[in-house]
């Protein structure tokens, strides 16, 4: 059995290192992004033109929190080819999977991701936007520098949780053909017959790599304090 | 300082009616009245915090007509000369007691890093918080953080400074801790404006006295004649009355 799991366990890591943990953190970045941008346009007080942009942003969250992942994950690299528009898009839209990963799983995040820093800016005292407002800073600088310090604090726990989510979430990548920890691990059992030591194994690989993220968020929340209390 | 004909609505309601006061330079202005007068509403339209749908402001080189609306830059440029305290400090938990009052000089005055500390050291020495530039608002009671707030709004250098109940979360004794910088301040000829329910405070220091009650300007006058029991105003002697609890017998 050992000589089963050293043989394979160098295998299972680096395809961890190759694709899991980059797939995990580009998408989570890019998903942080998103969801702030979604977050802040949903929060916005303009109206008018800006209305369609609101709906835009309510649309994108209902769609993908509606939605399976999986299914996502499908119609993004398998569908999209299909979606031939004649004279714009001629040959369908044609991704890489790894990118297509990226894309799915960074609107993913982002659309969950946004409801909790869009709950986390309006915890904020609305007499902090006051005090700012009152010497004279504009909404930018008070939205940078004394609520979305304030909010972090506020979304740590839960953006961890989406993190550590998403982190499991990169085995589905698997089913669109990316080598990631996943995929190598169904291929290995394919060939020695070892479904329960392989399957063991690489979850065993996914709890430390989680367990290591929880560290680094307690770690985090210690280092953010806990100076801001919500009323 | 000068507000000509403002009104207010919230929804339905109108909260404040053609109103029109002056509020003079090196002088402290008090206002008093019943809660939702009004009063915190006035006091928010003079750094435009509160924008009235109609009439005028005058404020040095500012002159806005609120039926035009008013621009942000008019807005920035208002509040860059006035200064805020709030009724609940609203002071920034993540940053220190130092860098509450150096965010406004750093951030919208553009003054260095080292100018703004120094700066703002003294004027904490002032308010008597000098030992406290490292300490966080929640480690602070009540009337430290609100004389920490004081100093964040006198570190913007300020024409006016204008106090939103500045005591009345506070417990008696520490509201005294309050009121002492308060007077200092008046003694050096700071422009004030002053929402408040202490009555004792507002006799002491008021040069100027304005008693709003229901979005309207009742009485705009001095305090001797104000706190007179020859006012021959029924209302504000029952207010008064009622504040200085005369009438609990």
């Amino acid at each position: 059995m050992w000589e089963i799991i050293s043989s394979s366990l160098p295998q299972l890591l680096a395809a961890g290192f190759k694709y899991t943990i980059p797939l995990a953190l580009i998408s989570f970045f890019f998903g942080l992004i998103i969801a702030l941008l979604t977050a802040l346009i949903r929060l916005a007080h303009q109206d008018g033109a800006f209305m369609i942009l609101k709906w835009i942003a309510q649309f994108y969250v209902w769609l993908f929190r509606s939605t399976p992942l999986l299914v996502q994950l499908f119609i993004v690299f398998f569908g999209l080819p299909y979606l031939r528009i004649k004279g714009i898009l001629p040959h369908g839209i044609k991704l890489q999977p790894f990118t297509a990963g990226i894309i799915t799983f960074s609107l993913n995040t982002g659309a969950y991701a946004s409801e909790t820093i869009r709950a986390a800016i309006s915890s904020v005292p609305n007499g902090q936007w006051e005090a700012g407002e009152a010497i004279g800073m504009t909404r930018l600088q008070i939205l940078w520098r004394i609520i979305i310090p304030q909010a972090l604090q506020v979304a740590l726990p839960p953006l961890s949780n989406s993190f550590i989510s998403l982190v499991k979430d990169t085995s589905l990548a698997a089913s669109i053909t990316i080598l990631e920890m996943f995929e190598v691990s169904q291929q290995i059992a394919a060939e020695n017959y070892q479904p329960l030591l392989m399957y063991t194994l690489v979850a065993i690989i996914y709890a430390v790599f989680t367990t290591v993220l929880s560290t680094l968020q307690h770690y985090l929340e210690k280092k953010l304090g806990s100076r801001v209390t919500i009323s | 300082m000068k507000l000509t004909k403002i009104n207010k609505s919230y929804g339905d309601k109108r909260v404040l009616k053609d109103v029109s006061l002056d509020f003079p330079a090196g002088k402290i202005t008090v206002m008093v009245g019943p809660s939702g007068s009004g009063k915190s509403t006035i006091l928010r339209s003079l750094n435009l915090l509160v924008t009235p749908e109609s009439g005028k402001f005058d404020f040095n080189n500012h002159h806005i007509d609120f039926s035009n609306g008013v621009s942000n830059k008019e807005k920035l440029a208002v509040r860059r000369e006035t200064g805020m305290v709030f009724q609940d400090y609203n002071l920034f938990p993540h940053k220190t007691v130092l860098g509450n009052v150096i965010e406004g000089p750093t951030q919208v005055l553009k003054m260095t890093s080292k100018e703004a500390q120094q700066r703002a050291k003294e004027l904490l020495t002032k308010v008597g918080m000098g030992d406290y530039s490292d300490a966080y608002p929640n480690e602070l009671s009540g009337g430290q953080a609100q004389r920490v707030a004081i100093a964040r709004a006198l570190a913007m250098k300020p024409q006016y400074v204008l106090l939103d109940e500045p005591t009345s979360a506070l417990d008696p004794e520490l509201e005294l801790s309050v009121l002492k910088v308060l007077l200092q301040l008046a003694k050096e000829k700071q422009s004030m404006v002053i929402v408040t329910h202490n009555m004792a405070f507002a006799k002491q220091v008021a040069n100027k006295i304005i008693f709003v009650e229901d979005g309207e300007i009742i009485y705009d006058g001095v305090p001797e004649e104000f706190f007179s029991s020859n006012n021959p105003n029924e209302r504000i002697k029952n207010f008064i009355a009622s504040m200085t609890m005369e009438n609990l017998k």
